[in-house]
């Protein structure tokens, strides 16, 4: 199914199976989850939430290294 | 079925593996507001009638920190004035000042903004263009800053400085300094510095409990703007791989920062007892500010560049 992932100013379509959690996502997408803040349509959501077909979801990275 | 462990509400927003804890934003706001300033009585960070001085660059903890406090300031049991320091950090530091200046406004906190230039005759990026130093942008940056810091608190004549540092730091700091065996440094960790001199103004952290990742929540759940990038000089110090380390150690031992702090400070009392304190310190020859040796940490460093 097809989505909507926003990272800072980056746009991307993202092509993800059924049943895919937040969590599944970070993993495909590298993005350590300890380090982010996750929205779905607007609305900041845990882990474990299931992505649907025509979700957006918006990752803020809310820790830097260094 | 997820839901508030407090309120019952359905929409969570984090589930905390240390306490099993869900709650929603209204619930985990409030529950950080509630930790803040339970602590700032509990170590006594600050008494009624003090003038604070919050260091603020922009960044989510001192922005979350900024915020929290201000709520003191609104039932006038404090003084509150936030400092920015611009150490001249071209591409980077301009949005950070931009975004401390727009919280301050919201809140109706008292500003100032210093910079490197003004106190000490040269930028950061001057600094590292002439630097043939071996040493990293954040050992200079963080000696300047707390130099600066503490001179801006007496001009000010504040009773206390507050820094956003969070849980994530301060174990960091904890094992940082165990590892490389300085235990006089080790002792000094805390809530509240106990100055060894009255010309240093003390230090607090309020957020020193609260994990980086739910001060970044709370900003972002709070709608707060902060600076959120990355410096162009942070690299892979010794405090990066340690922060690595615990962060990764975090996922499957969700309680390992808070038993580091724990057991640290079980420990500290009786070190303390074995690592003498320096006190009574003498004057830096060059500043005039509080020193052990003749020269202070930031002068020693200033004379590389020959400036002031």
């Amino acid at each position: 199914m097809k989505i909507k992932v926003i990272i800072g100013e980056e746009n991307l379509n993202q092509e993800i199976p059924e049943g895919c959690t937040v969590q599944d996502l970070l993993k495909k997408m590298e993005i350590p989850s300890e380090t982010v803040v996750v929205k779905k349509n607007e609305f900041i959501i845990i882990e474990e939430e299931l992505i649907q077909e025509g979700d957006t979801i918006e990752i803020i990275k809310v820790i830097y290294g260094g | 079925m997820n839901s508030c462990t407090k309120c019952g509400n359905t929409h969570i927003i984090i589930k905390r593996k240390h306490s099993g804890q869900s709650l929603c934003k209204e619930c985990f706001l409030e529950s950080i507001n509630e930790k803040v300033l339970k602590n700032t009585r509990k170590y006594n960070l600050i008494e009624k009638g003090d003038k604070v001085l919050m260091a603020l660059s922009g960044g989510k903890d001192s922005v979350v920190a900024l915020n929290i406090l201000n709520s003191l300031k609104e039932r006038n049991i404090i003084n509150l004035t936030a400092l920015t320091i611009d150490e001249g950090i071209k591409g980077y530091r301009e949005e950070g000042i931009k975004i401390a200046i727009e919280n301050a406004r919201k809140l109706g906190v008292e500003h100032k903004i210093v910079s490197f230039k003004e106190y000490l005759g040269i930028s950061l990026d001057d600094m590292m263009a002439k630097n043939d130093q071996v040493r990293h942008a954040c050992t200079y940056c963080g000696v300047f800053r707390r130099w600066i810091l503490n001179r801006v608190a007496q001009e000010e004549e504040a009773t206390k400085i507050a820094t956003g540092h969070n849980l994530d730091d301060e174990t960091q700091s904890i094992l940082m300094n165990y590892l490389e065996g300085n235990i006089n440094n080790l002792v000094r960790i805390g809530p509240k510095t106990e100055a060894p001199d009255r010309r240093f103004t003390i230090k607090i952290k309020p957020l020193r409990e609260i994990p980086e990742k739910e001060v970044g929540l709370y900003a972002v759940a709070a709608d707060l703007k902060v600076h959120l990038a990355s410096c162009p000089y942070a690299g892979a110090s010794f405090r990066w791989e340690i922060g690595s380390f615990i962060k990764e150690l975090s996922i499957n031992h969700p309680t390992i920062m808070y038993s580091t702090l724990r057991g640290f400070e079980k420990i500290k009392t009786a070190l303390k007892k074995e690592v003498t304190i320096k006190g009574n310190l003498g004057v830096c020859k060059r500043c005039g500010e509080p020193a052990a040796d003749d020269l202070c940490k930031a002068c020693t460093f200033l004379k590389d560049w020959d400036v002031k």
